[in-house]
């Protein structure tokens, strides 16, 4: 499933530990001159992005998906980074968001994000466009390469992308969750 | 390079043994073929976690190539940790002893086999280890083996959820009891309290214990000890006497490097300690090192694992804390082991999809999905079962020849398959977790498939016959006087419950053995204790023979 694809790279540089050295070496005779330097595996991040009217259509696409209605600016904002992210760090959602919105447009035949919430809902609504499943033999309209990206690989990510943020947690009544600490003694009891 | 000690691996067994050796004066150094990973990353690390990343995998992925086969495979994805703090940082950080009865499997019910300790012998180290540690408990367990000294930590309260099981447990005449947990329930050791942030994956305040902040900065603090990152040990390199002379090592630069000490001990865990013996070959071990009983990466053990989850009328609140405070350690003890295998229930505070998993998984969108997420979470409830896995030589760790590793070294292969004994074992208790949440009213009762639990064991396992076992109760190596071997590989069986408490004890207590050894030929000082609690010395050393090397 396109949501499970996992983020392949950490960040991390392996290198001799300096600081448990320095504290080591009077124990010991090494001399951390003598060491390799450390070397950096992951690759650089990516720096190619979505442009801003891509970005604003992509949002426009996804506060429909998720919610069927205008997002607030703090909704919108785990969604922007949760799409800043995945160009970051996977290697195809940028090609990905980009047919998306693409598609999106041909569709239309102007901007999607200049369409009123009702109108992107009943777009949404008229092409299957929130079903991530596609059957066998269904007919993808006139753009079935875009189309099936869109349902198959764009919705469950976007979808993904909302729910597993703190609005996502929201929707449900929480307002901690995982990932975000707090009161140790919340746990013994039910949610007010 | 030269040292007393050469240690590989800085994980929970090689850690605490370099602290135990560092404050008595003893010089050791850590390879590690992991980095350290910087506590001040961990935020960072908990925002990979919540994207199903795994973020303790190592950069260096060609390091963690392996194999796997037999019916039930087993897989070490997400299942170890490379680096300073090796599988305690992602632990759940349950602290059980063993049972008096684990020990004894072959005398009381006629399987398996004995270990060459008792419970009695560990418990002074148990203490220890708590103590160190950190582990917040409740003398609660009916099931428990005594004890000497309280638990250092007051117990985690009881659950939201805990209340919900507990009645039916009770109604069933099933003991219901707080889980032990290295993890602090008041500030404790320079840690602080639990905060609840629910990733105990990634412990984002270090309330959890792990090794890399209880034990291997107070051991570099004493000057005794050095941790070398980066550092893969290739192979062992053994003398003409027949001793350990050196340690082969490389950093990324595949550059060889040798490390000569007095004592080597291998703490790589049960998978890579295994495989490091079985690639140090040599004219007298030509079948690997410390291999002369062919028991060398046999008889690996886990501990296979089920969920069983109900659906409740109302909302249970899951997700609001990442691990679990009750257990019941009834059904893994005191029965028929014979014929009936022990395993020991979690009643988990988190069951069920989160709401990402609920919303990927509909196939509703807009106002309906958020209706549809709303109205399905939080309504399931679990029990997870962990099962004891008996010995057999049939499940191995084994060298892959046509798989290699980043320094071309074979990767290792595990084979793993799950017996009969397992099987009626997790059919009980499959029963057993069903009655309980039929009792508690829920619906949709459902078991899981087959898991493994994050728990390699056996592989080089401890005795007092050199024919039958490669280590001995000191875990020194039967066929190679100054190696040891420490961790859960030395584990003569499984039993039910998680190792690293025991994994713990045991490395306190083979320090103690090594301290012994070095201070007899005159190279160890008197140190100081963690936390000012020396653990209680009962051991008796009955063979300090030092080789002409000491």
């Amino acid at each position: 499933m396109t949501r499970r694809i996992l983020l392949q790279r950490l960040l991390l540089i392996l290198g001799i530990d300096l600081a448990g050295l320095m504290r080591s070496r009077s124990a010991h005779a090494v001399n951390a001159a003598s060491l390799p330097d450390p070397a950096v595996f992951d690759p650089p991040l990516k720096t190619e992005t979505l442009s801003r009217a891509e970005m604003g259509d992509l949002i426009a696409f996804a506060e429909v998906l998720v919610e069927g209605r205008r997002l607030t600016l703090a909704e919108r904002k785990y969604l922007v980074e949760h799409i800043e992210e995945r160009t970051k760090r996977t290697t195809g959602y940028l090609a990905l968001y980009q047919l998306t919105v693409s598609t999106l447009r041909r569709l239309v035949g102007r901007r999607f994000g200049s369409l009123e919430i009702s109108k992107r809902i009943d777009l949404v609504a008229r092409h299957r466009l929130g079903t991530a499943q596609v059957w066998p033999g269904e007919d993808l309209g006139p753009f079935p390469e875009g189309m099936r990206a869109i349902r198959t690989r764009a919705v469950p990510d976007l979808i993904g992308g909302y729910y597993g943020s703190p609005a996502g947690w929201a929707v449900v009544g929480y307002t901690t969750f995982p990932g975000r600490c707090e009161d140790l003694t919340r746990y013994v009891r039910a949610e007010s | 390079m030269e040292t007393e000690v050469c240690i590989v691996g800085a994980g929970a067994a090689g850690g605490i043994l370099a602290w135990e050796l560092a404050r008595r004066g003893v010089r050791v150094v850590i390879l590690e073929s992991g980095p350290r990973h910087d506590f001040r990353q961990r935020r960072e690390y908990v925002r990979r976690y919540l994207k199903h990343e795994n973020p303790w995998r190592t950069p260096l992925r060609e390091l963690d190539r392996h194999t796997v086969g037999g019916a039930t495979p087993y897989h070490l994805e997400w299942r170890r940790a490379r680096g300073v703090g090796g599988s305690t940082l992602h632990w759940e950080g349950y602290a059980l002893r063993l049972h008096a009865d684990d020990f004894r499997l072959r005398s009381l019910y006629g399987i398996a086999d004995d270990w060459p300790i008792s419970y009695q012998d560990l418990e002074p180290y148990y203490a220890g280890a708590e103590n160190a540690l950190g582990v917040a408990g409740a003398a609660d367990d009916p099931w428990a083996s005594p004890r000497s000294t309280p638990f250092p930590l007051p117990p985690f309260p009881f659950s939201y959820t805990d209340r919900l099981f507990a009645p039916a447990c009770r109604s069933l005449g099933i003991a219901f009891h707080h889980m032990p947990q290295a993890r602090n329930s008041v500030d404790y050791g320079g840690r602080p309290q639990c905060r609840a942030c629910g990733t105990c994956h990634v412990c984002p305040t270090g309330a959890k214990a792990s090794v890399d902040l209880t034990h291997i900065p107070q051991a570099e603090a004493t000057g005794n000890a050095l941790v070398l990152t980066g550092a893969t040990v290739l192979r062992l390199d053994v003398d003409r006497s027949g001793q350990a002379s050196a340690a082969v090592y490389a950093r990324p630069d595949k550059v060889e490097r040798r490390l000569t000490a007095r004592v080597f001990v291998i703490a790589a865990g049960a998978v890579e300690t295994a495989r490091l013996l079985l690639l140090s070959t040599a004219p007298a071990f030509p079948d690997g090192l410390a291999n002369r009983s062919g028991l060398v990466g046999k008889l690996f053990m886990s501990h296979p694992s089920l969920e069983v989850t109900g659906r409740a009328s109302e909302k249970v609140y899951p997700y609001r804390i990442g691990f679990s405070t009750a257990m019941s350690r009834q059904f893994a003890v005191e029965r028929g082991r014979a014929t009936h295998g022990a395993f020991f229930l979690e009643f988990m505070n988190s069951a069920g999809p989160t709401p990402d998993q609920i919303a990927v998984a509909s196939d509703q969108w807009g106002e309906a999905l958020r209706k549809q997420v709303r109205e399905e979470f939080g309504r399931r409830l679990g029990i997870r079962i962990y099962c004891e896995q008996l010995p057999d030589r049939a499940n191995a760790v084994s060298l892959n020849t046509r798989v290699r590793d980043y320094y071309g070294n074979p990767a290792p292969h595990l084979q793993q398959n799950v017996g009969s004994y397992e099987r009626q074992a997790l059919d009980e208790a499959k029963e057993v977790v069903g009655k309980i949440l039929a009792a508690m009213g829920l619906t949709d009762i459902r078991p899981s498939s087959l898991m493994f639990a994050a728990h390699q064991i056996g592989t080089h396992r401890m005795g007092a016959d050199p024919g039958t076992s490669v280590v001995d109760a000191n875990l020194r190596a039967h066929d190679v006087p100054n190696l040891y071997l420490v961790g859960s590989g030395c584990f003569v069986t499984a039993s039910s419950s998680p190792p690293t408490l025991t994994i713990a004890a045991l490395a306190i207590r083979a320090a103690e053995h090594i301290a012994v050894r070095l201070r007899s030929a005159g190279h160890a000082a008197p140190g100081r204790s963690l936390h000012d609690n020396e653990p209680i010395t009962s051991l008796q050393h009955e063979d300090l023979t030092l080789s002409a090397r000491e």
